[in-house]
């Protein structure tokens, strides 16, 4: 039992990394990103590859948020600029090209067999300590995650991004470029889903593109929806609302054992649907209320 | 050379499939001004819908002629239950819905139907060669019904009273609130339309490959860049688009691979985007 | 510092909204233009401040040619409008709406605000007294940690002429200062406005309150469908026929 909980707080530390991206782009700045899972796929494998080349973990981490930055570069420079609805669209395409490239390109990735045996993380512990050391990892990247965040929002960057959320004319007016700040934000979220792709990599021990697929980016939509959009505490909530969904979708299967496991499949698209449907017509502010209200 | 225009033939197949899709998507965008997500996912379940309905008659015609009902009656529960209600809202927030809606509809279709690939009966007919170039009987049908599909569309559109105030809506929105036509009975039929022209796409799709729950959802990014390259709200820049990007997908496919072929609609959407925002027969519309 | 506008053209399908405009605006001065709805008024302020590609035309200010700059070019370059409907910042206070406006903070870059906290830091206290300042100037102190959200149309309008303030413009392109304004703030925002132009600020203002547009503007442009039909001083330009025709004359109707 404690070995479970350990294994769905490391899933969730893992998720609040790709949430409190998502929450800076969107929630901060007002950037649609449909492609979150992209930046999370080009961090799995920067990481996966690397350490099959022996690379030290201390060094895949940190080289995994910086291709995922690097990664989000090209499009936020060319279509940062576009309307939002046509920048989410476009973001999405991103995410799905990248799982396609993931996928043919056999001889760096191994194609739909995936890459298997990626090295553990701390793997000179074993058991409860080695998973316990993830899980510190984990809620030590998180905290500097948040720490960085709020020394962010705090400053003039941060103003200036919620001025881009409220209004982009109205910043462009007084002479500052707002697709400048849209390029740093997209790229600081990205390296936040980099990191947390390269620990899900070395956790999960065994990644393939299948694991990349959308829903992983509206799952992320719907933890930040829900928790308060704009809130660091929101995306913390949101990510746990999220994980007791699906981890309890997986109890209902205990309940219910003639539910299959594709059946279970659907169930959670299903609810992540109607989560986003419920929460975008009758509580877009979330959860934890509006951000104004800080 | 002959396989190019064998190739190019397929494509113009698959063009028009895309073509369709493209139609449903610019039509909501260009009325209900949102891009809408559940297109694919709205052609899976005309699909769906058309495999029992030939199954239950026999008849491949009462198949398909259910499967337009079910996409129709689904446009209309979500406008319904969920796009009327957030027509005063950004088009992000349709946008956002939309993608739920476009879940619902796999998660029930996932547990209805299961996860498996299943197929539409049609006779096995051997292909015949009109010049050299070999023709699939299959995909004479597939084309047949998607010209058929068009012209109704283009009557409902051009030649019915509904159809015209919809363009007018599509045209310019707030002149088509000032002189008074009522946006709601719009609504409906644009509703009913998309998701019937969403649910053919779907059927011609299932005839030509396979049915499965994930089969709409990856033609979304081809529409959307059919859409965007034919022009916003351009219903036949939007069938156009589609045809030249099914051709060109598979007359570049032995250049780029399979998988790169869908990379392909991608790079259309994103240079289009970039570099012609108005597609190559829409008005200004302002993308950024 | 002047701003040349010169055969500033742009047409909507066979529409020409606004059709072949010259003038210059002197940055010492409070310039007005008027006419009826539709008149394209707006549409020339966008013209001008770049957030629309005319057809034709060239923009110039202080001798600098604007026509190709971006929006924030221009603005940079000291000629920073408002917009009809005001667009304030609306989650951050008042001070905060100021403050997004000061030029030049290195704050605003990402390895500042993490490697040189103290530097930023005495920054923005040299502008959030600059802010400060600017409220009190404003009459904006009740509201100054409010949500600019919450605030009343007219005091949106004080936001955003606080703003333009901020950035240090030269001249501010005021649109629709008093529209939806209550007569005692009309007044405030007057009140400011001449005493920015004593301090050598421009500004050159679209608005239909002909009444208090007159008192404050020496020089009038009048625009018809498109096209500049009159100009100079107020009360020359309103007793002329062709101005009474098209404008007052639509006003009457």
């Amino acid at each position: 039992m404690e070995a479970y909980l350990v294994a769905i707080a490391i899933v969730t530390g893992i998720y609040v990394l790709l949430a409190l991206g998502l929450n800076l782009q969107y929630g901060l700045t007002g950037i649609i990103n449909f492609g979150h899972v992209g930046f999370f796929c080009v961090g799995a494998y920067t990481a996966a590859i690397l350490s099959q080349h022996g690379v030290s973990l201390f060094i895949t981490l940190p080289a995994s948020a910086a291709l995922a930055a690097l990664a989000a570069w090209p499009l936020g420079l060319v279509s940062l600029r576009l309307r939002d609805d046509y920048f989410a669209i476009v973001s999405l395409g991103f995410s799905e090209v990248v799982r396609l490239i993931v996928t043919s390109e056999r001889w760096l990735t191994n194609g739909v067999q995936g890459i298997p045996g990626i090295p553990r993380m701390f793997a000179d512990l074993s058991g409860m300590s080695q998973a316990s050391a993830v899980l510190g990892l984990l809620l030590v990247l998180n905290l500097v995650a948040i720490f960085a965040m709020r020394r962010m929002v705090s400053s003039p960057f941060g103003r200036m991004i919620e001025a881009i959320r409220d209004n982009e004319e109205a910043v462009k007016a007084l002479g500052k470029d707002p697709a400048r700040f849209k390029l740093r934000v997209l790229m600081l979220g990205s390296a936040l889903a980099g990191v947390g792709g390269a620990v899900y990599a070395h956790y999960i021990g065994f990644i393939a593109p299948e694991q990349f697929i959308p829903l992983i980016t509206f799952q992320i939509w719907m933890a930040i929806i829900m928790g308060g959009v704009g809130r660091v505490s929101g995306a913390l909530v949101g990510t746990i609302i999220l994980m007791v969904f699906m981890e309890g979708s997986r109890f209902l299967r205990d309940v219910l054992p003639f539910i299959s496991e594709v059946e279970m499949a659907s169930v959670r698209i299903g609810i992540v649907g109607l989560a986003l449907i419920l929460f975008t017509i009758h509580r877009p502010q979330g959860l934890m209320g509006d951000y104004t209200r800080k | 050379m002959r396989d190019i225009i064998e190739l190019a033939s397929i494509g113009l197949v698959s063009g028009l499939v895309i073509g369709l899709a493209a139609l449903a998507v610019t039509l909501v965008f260009g009325i209900a001004r949102f891009a809408n997500a559940a297109t694919g996912d709205t052609m899976t379940l005309g699909a769906y819908a058309a495999l029992i309905g030939t199954a239950w008659t026999g008849s491949f015609l009462a198949g398909g002629a259910l499967g337009i009902a079910a996409g129709a009656a689904t446009g209309l529960l979500a406008y319904h239950f969920v796009f009327k209600k957030l027509e005063q809202r950004s088009s992000v927030a349709s946008l956002l819905a939309s993608i739920g809606v476009g879940f619902v509809i796999r998660a029930v279709l996932g547990l209805v139907f299961g996860h498996g690939q299943q197929v539409f009966q049609l006779p096995m007919v051997r292909p015949f060669r009109i010049y050299d170039i070999r023709v699939q009987p299959n995909d004479l049908k597939i084309a047949a019904a998607a010209i058929v599909t068009l012209v109704v569309v283009f009557l409902i559109l051009h030649a019915t009273p509904i159809g015209r105030r919809m363009r007018a809506v599509a045209d310019d929105p707030m002149l088509a609130k000032v002189s008074g036509i009522a946006p709601k009975r719009v609504m409906i039929a644009l509703w009913a339309l998309a998701g019937g022209v969403s649910a053919v796409a779907g059927v011609l799709l299932g005839m030509k490959t396979v049915v499965s729950p994930e089969m709409g959802w990856e033609m979304l990014l081809p529409a959307f860049a059919a859409a965007v390259l034919g022009g916003i709200g351009h219903p036949v820049g939007a069938v156009v688009a589609g045809i030249l990007l099914g051709v060109a997908q598979e007359v570049v496919s032995p250049l780029v691979g399979f998988t790169y072929k869908i990379a392909l609609t991608y790079a259309v959407l994103l240079g289009v985007l970039l570099f012609r925002p108005r597609g190559l027969f829409g008005r200004n519309e302002g993308v950024r | 510092m002047t701003l040349r506008i010169r055969g500033m053209t742009k047409a909507y399908g066979g529409l020409r909204v606004v059709d072949d405009v010259s003038f210059e605006v002197s940055s010492t001065a409070v310039t007005g233009i008027i006419g009826p709805n539709g008149a394209g008024k707006s549409t020339l302020f966008s013209l001008v401040t770049g957030f629309l590609d005319g057809d034709a035309g060239s923009v110039s200010f202080a001798d600098k040619d604007l026509s190709r700059a971006s929006p924030m070019a221009r603005a940079r370059a000291g000629m920073v409008r408002t917009f009809q409907v005001p667009r304030e910042f609306t989650h951050l206070t008042v001070r905060e709406n100021l403050l997004t406006a000061a030029p030049n903070q290195s704050g605003e870059g990402l390895l500042d605000v993490f490697l040189r906290p103290g530097r930023i830091r005495q920054e923005e206290e040299r502008i959030r007294a600059e802010a400060d300042a600017m409220i009190a100037f404003l009459k904006l102190d009740r509201v100054a940690d409010s949500p600019a959200g919450g605030l009343s149309g007219g005091q949106k309008k004080l936001v955003e002429l606080g703003r333009a303030l901020m950035t240090g413009a030269r001249l501010i392109l005021l649109d629709e200062p008093f529209a939806g304004v209550n007569p005692v703030l009309i007044e405030t925002i007057s009140d400011r406005v001449r005493e920015l132009n004593a301090r050598g600020i421009g500004f050159l203002i679209i608005e239909h309150d002909l009444a208090a547009l007159t008192k404050l503007a020496s020089v009038l442009h009048v625009m018809d469908r498109g096209r500049l039909i009159a100009s100079g001083a107020p009360s020359v330009v309103l007793s002329d026929p062709q101005v009474r025709d098209a404008y007052l004359g639509g006003a009457a109707a």
